[in-house]
């Protein structure tokens, strides 16, 4: 078999390895481009990169259940292996840490990020998915690390992304973070006071240049001083106990629900409350809308009607009637289920 | 005397402020005995002028004029000339034409070139003319003073001229003091945080530059011969450039050697002379530059020194000063850090002896593991699990928790591990081989008056000639292991038997269990079945939920399926405390090593209409 020099021509038999969970086909497929002298970071780029995104939205399509999602993700992390033992790079330059915020299990972007900077020539530790702050700041202080770098999938995650920055701050370690959890654009992260990098290429960029590293703006959080955020955290357990009372009012059938089900929409209902907290956190009703507007089209192609969404946006607005920025952003977020589609009943 | 107080609280008379306003309505109609003093308006100097005697002096009805409507019957006309010249203030007063009419003693001594009977501008003091403004004063003959321009009647003028020498240089001090202490505040903060000895070396030059240097050089106490070096350099913006590198202590210049003895240098200028000799002071040249040398304390010995050099300012006995206090804080931080190291050089060795050690290569195995201890910033806990290659061709294989928690509990998994190592060599059977671990844990904790005990699996796998494997489990007290089938459905393994180390000849369960090819088995421990999570943070995951879990992932790969556990009790968590959780997970992959490709893409699995949103 002679392979392609062109990275997106192996896309469709990398997807089919996924798929079937093959893991030697999948190595075969980019040892294959590197065989025919395809630079290993274009095949984790081109290739491993696209390839995931596109597991993700047939996961959010519902063609993939989250068990084959794992197990691809578990390929292409295999993959990436392949691809950083084949070229093997020697460290001519300082320590980047990489690592997941705590909670985040989403490690294969941020481990694509760690194979490019080790083809870059830096020593890389990759401390992988969910790691706990008081875990990396106890290896920075093992280690010295000229930079670290953390990535947060989901904006939900932000406030907890915040305090891990710092904390990293506070050992002098400069911080450069990424990934869709700062805004397509890295919104949040200036909001943070972070540097930001859009890309595995960009992050590398800016771990180079130490300067631009430590130059970033102060955090602009003034907002926080109404204490929305601190209360929406507070009272979450009974926002989402009084959601839980309002379903049932409202939508008698739930009754009917197998505890694996209630698992499941007490878990969006609170996903619901995170993703609200961490909009006034940021103080950005883009981030609430955007999650609601993916929520809707999750659920709805899991056969629940988004009109439910709205309703206990609607319930969230009511129960928290002296929160101005929170309600603001809940009736965004509930035209938003308008505009995605959403009927109400 | 009070009234000059009064007066230099008056800021200068053309800004008009609110408090010159209410001071001079205050005084008016006061007699200027009590002990003030009012500043007339140019407004209200004019108004009075037509009640105002034309000569020089008496100054008396320009100042404070009595008011012609309401003589004052008991009043006694000072010598005004003799009270303006106890006045601080000196006082010049000018005619129509600009010419000096008269010039207060204060006044002839703070601005000799000032003279009556020749025009002001003759000075050759164009602050005094009002052609250039300096409201915060100027310096003139070595004082510093403020003037103040008040114009009189019949276009005559007026200067007072305050000497705010003292004043002024007090406020300097205080505010060179503030800015000392905010200096130090910020260091101590950044100091106190970087562990890492690099690192706080690196903080150290960094913080250095700008407020106290344009370069420092930190030298660290040399170890073996050889010196380590930090220099922090002014760039153009705020934050220093900053390099280091080794040196043969042999090659650093004398004051350095003297200062990592403990003494601070005190010839500074051969000093200067060695650092540009020595390529220190990149830019700099010896002429321009003055600097110092502060040893760091450290524990007995210095723990290093930090050179500074800068073009600008000498460094004056309150710059010493503030050099020394940072010394000091930073000498503080790098003995810290390197304590800190030390210590943590012990701890990782101990660590890593007692870290899981991942499960040996074994043909037709696949094998998966999941690891998280309770405690986030060790890497060890009291759950452990391991596999060791038996000759045959099997593997032993165990998973089990230890009671109590951290490190004491991470210490006992040290000595079980090392127990079984020992053991599986001599009874491969695997309820035998529990029982000899019973009894070896009991004696030794019996000795030593411990009480410890472990739950655990412990399993033999060996493989077939068709691909599947064959366990054969024995339980100590453990949570039953899963085995995820080929169809998809998820068994409980019936497992029983009592804890291991609490009693002799205890009860051990033994069950056989056959993994064809693409199944699996899950041994996990109770941190995932007893997290405590939910809407509250109180409710146990449990068994079923574990069981949703993995029910529909029995093509997963074990890797993948321990992560897969470990995320979704990490979930479940949501950041709360948690025990140990570990996972270990076999699969068998066939002969090859390799599993069989699916043929066609996998049935759709039952998922809940909600979903799991965040997957």
């Amino acid at each position: 078999m002679t392979a392609p020099t062109e990275p997106y021509r192996a896309f469709g038999d990398f997807l089919a390895c996924l798929e079937e969970a093959d893991e030697y086909g999948a190595i075969e497929v980019v040892t294959g481009l590197l065989d025919a002298g395809v630079p290993a970071e274009r095949v984790l780029l081109d290739l491993v990169a696209p390839a995931q995104s596109e597991v993700g939205e047939r996961w959010a399509r519902n063609e993939w259940s989250v068990a084959q999602e794992h197990a691809a993700t578990h390929i292409s992390e295999r993959a990436v292996a392949a691809v950083a033992g084949y070229a093997a790079p020697r460290p001519t330059r300082g320590r980047i840490v990489v690592a997941c915020m705590d909670g985040e299990w989403h490690a294969l972007p941020p481990r694509l990020v760690a194979e490019v900077l080790r083809l870059r020539g830096w020593q890389v530790t990759f401390l992988g998915a969910s790691v706990p702050a008081a875990h990396l700041v106890s290896y920075l202080h093992r280690h010295d690390a000229h930079a670290v770098a953390l990535a947060c999938a989901l904006p939900m995650r932000l406030p907890q992304a915040h305090r891990m920055v710092e904390a990293c701050r506070r050992s002098d370690v400069p911080v450069v973070v990424g990934g869709r959890g700062f805004g397509v654009d890295g919104r949040w992260a200036r909001r943070l006071g972070v540097a930001w990098a859009p890309d595995a290429p960009g992050a590398a960029g800016l771990v180079a240049d130490e300067r631009a590293l430590r130059r970033v703006p102060p955090a602009d959080l003034s907002h926080l001083a109404d204490d929305e955020y601190a209360s929406l955290v507070k009272r979450r357990g009974e926002l989402i106990d009084s959601a839980v009372a309002d379903l049932r009012a409202r939508v008698p059938s739930v009754g009917e629900y197998t505890p694996a089900q209630w698992d499941a929409t007490t878990g969006d209902l609170g996903y619901i409350v995170d993703f609200l907290a961490a909009a006034v956190y940021v103080d950005d009703g883009e981030l609430f809308t955007d999650f609601v507007t993916w929520l809707v089209a999750i659920l709805t192609s899991r056969g629940v009607p988004a009109g439910s969404v709205a309703a206990t946006l609607g319930h969230y607005r009511r129960v928290l009637r002296d929160f101005p920025r929170a309600g603001r952003f809940l009736a965004l977020g509930a035209a938003a289920t308008v505009a995605s589609g959403g009927v109400r009943h | 005397m009070e009234h000059t107080a009064y007066i230099r609280e008056v800021p200068d008379g053309d800004k008009g402020s609110g408090a010159q306003l209410v001071s001079a309505a205050d005084v008016r109609g006061f007699d200027p005995g009590d002990g003030r003093i009012s500043t007339p308006s140019a407004g209200r100097a004019a108004a009075r002028s037509a009640g105002a005697p034309a000569g020089l002096p008496p100054l008396a009805p320009d100042r404070v004029g009595p008011d012609p409507a309401r003589p004052d019957p008991d009043r006694v006309d000072p010598a005004w000339s003799e009270v303006v010249e106890h006045f601080r203030e000196g006082l010049v007063v000018c005619d129509a034409d600009g010419v000096v009419r008269h010039v207060s003693p204060v006044a002839e001594r703070l601005l000799p070139e000032v003279s009556p009977g020749r025009p002001l501008a003759a000075s050759g003091l164009a602050v005094l003319t009002g052609a250039a403004a300096e409201p915060d004063g100027f310096g003139h003959h070595g004082r510093r003073l403020r003037i103040r321009r008040v114009p009189l009647s019949g276009s005559r003028s007026c200067l007072y001229v305050e000497d705010v020498t003292d004043s002024v240089s007090r406020a300097d001090a205080l505010l060179a003091e503030r800015a000392r202490s905010a200096f130090l505040a910020v260091v101590g903060e950044k100091l106190g945080n970087p562990l890492h000895p690099d690192r706080a070396a690196a903080a150290v030059v960094r913080l250095t530059v700008p407020t106290l240097a344009e370069v420092a050089v930190l030298v660290l106490a040399p170890r073996s011969g050889r010196a380590r070096w930090w220099r922090a350099t002014r760039a153009d913006d705020e934050s220093p450039t900053v390099d280091s590198g080794v040196l043969p202590a042999a090659a650093l210049p004398p004051a350095i050697v003297e200062g990592l003895s403990g003494v601070e240098p005190h010839a500074v200028d051969w000093l200067v002379d060695q650092a540009v000799e020595a390529g220190w002071l990149p830019g700099l040249s010896a002429r321009e530059v003055t600097a110092r040398v502060v040893p760091l304390p450290g524990r007995d010995a210095p723990a290093g020194v930090l050179l500074v050099a800068r073009r600008t300012r000498w460094y004056d006995d309150a710059d010493v000063e503030l050099v020394r206090a940072f010394a000091a804080r930073a000498g503080a931080a790098l003995t810290t850090a390197v304590l800190y190291r030390n210590q943590a050089e012990v701890a990782d060795t101990l660590q890593a002896s007692l870290v899981p050690v991942e499960p040996a290569g074994v043909a037709g195995v696949q094998w998966g593991t999941a690891y998280r201890p309770s405690q986030a910033s060790l890497r060890i806990g009291g759950d452990f699990y391991g596999a060791h290659r038996l000759a045959d061709g099997g593997a032993v294989f165990f998973l089990g928790d230890v009671s109590g928690k951290g490190v004491e509990a991470a210490v006992f998994t040290g000595q079980l591990r090392q127990c079984l190592q020992a053991l599986y060599r001599v009874e491969p059977r695997p309820g035998s081989l529990l029982k000899l671990l019973n009894d070896a844990l009991l004696e030794t904790t019996q000795a030593h008056g411990q009480g410890r005990f472990a739950t655990m699996v412990l399993g033999v796998v060996r493989p077939h000639r068709d691909g599947g494997l064959s366990l054969t489990l024995a339980g100590g007290g453990h949570l039953p292991p899963l085995v995820l089938r080929h169809g998809g459905e998820v068994e409980t393994v019936p497992l029983s038997g009592m804890l291991i180390g609490v009693v002799p000849d205890p009860r051990i369960g033994e069950v056989t269990v056959r993994l064809a090819v693409g199944e699996t088995c899950l041994l996990y421990s109770d941190g995932v079945t007893e997290a405590r999570g939910g809407r509250r943070g109180d409710e146990q995951f449990g068994q079923d939920r574990l069981v949703h879990a993995v029910t529909g992932c029995h093509r997963m790969p074990a890797a993948a399926l321990a992560e897969r556990v470990e995320q979704v009790t990490c979930d479940w968590l949501a950041h709360g405390d948690h025990d140990d959780i570990a996972v270990l997970a076999l699969r068998a992959t066939g002969p090859g090593g390799r599993p069989r490709r699916h043929l066609h893409s996998v049935p759709a699995v039952p998922e809940d209409p909600a979903g799991e949103a965040t997957s």
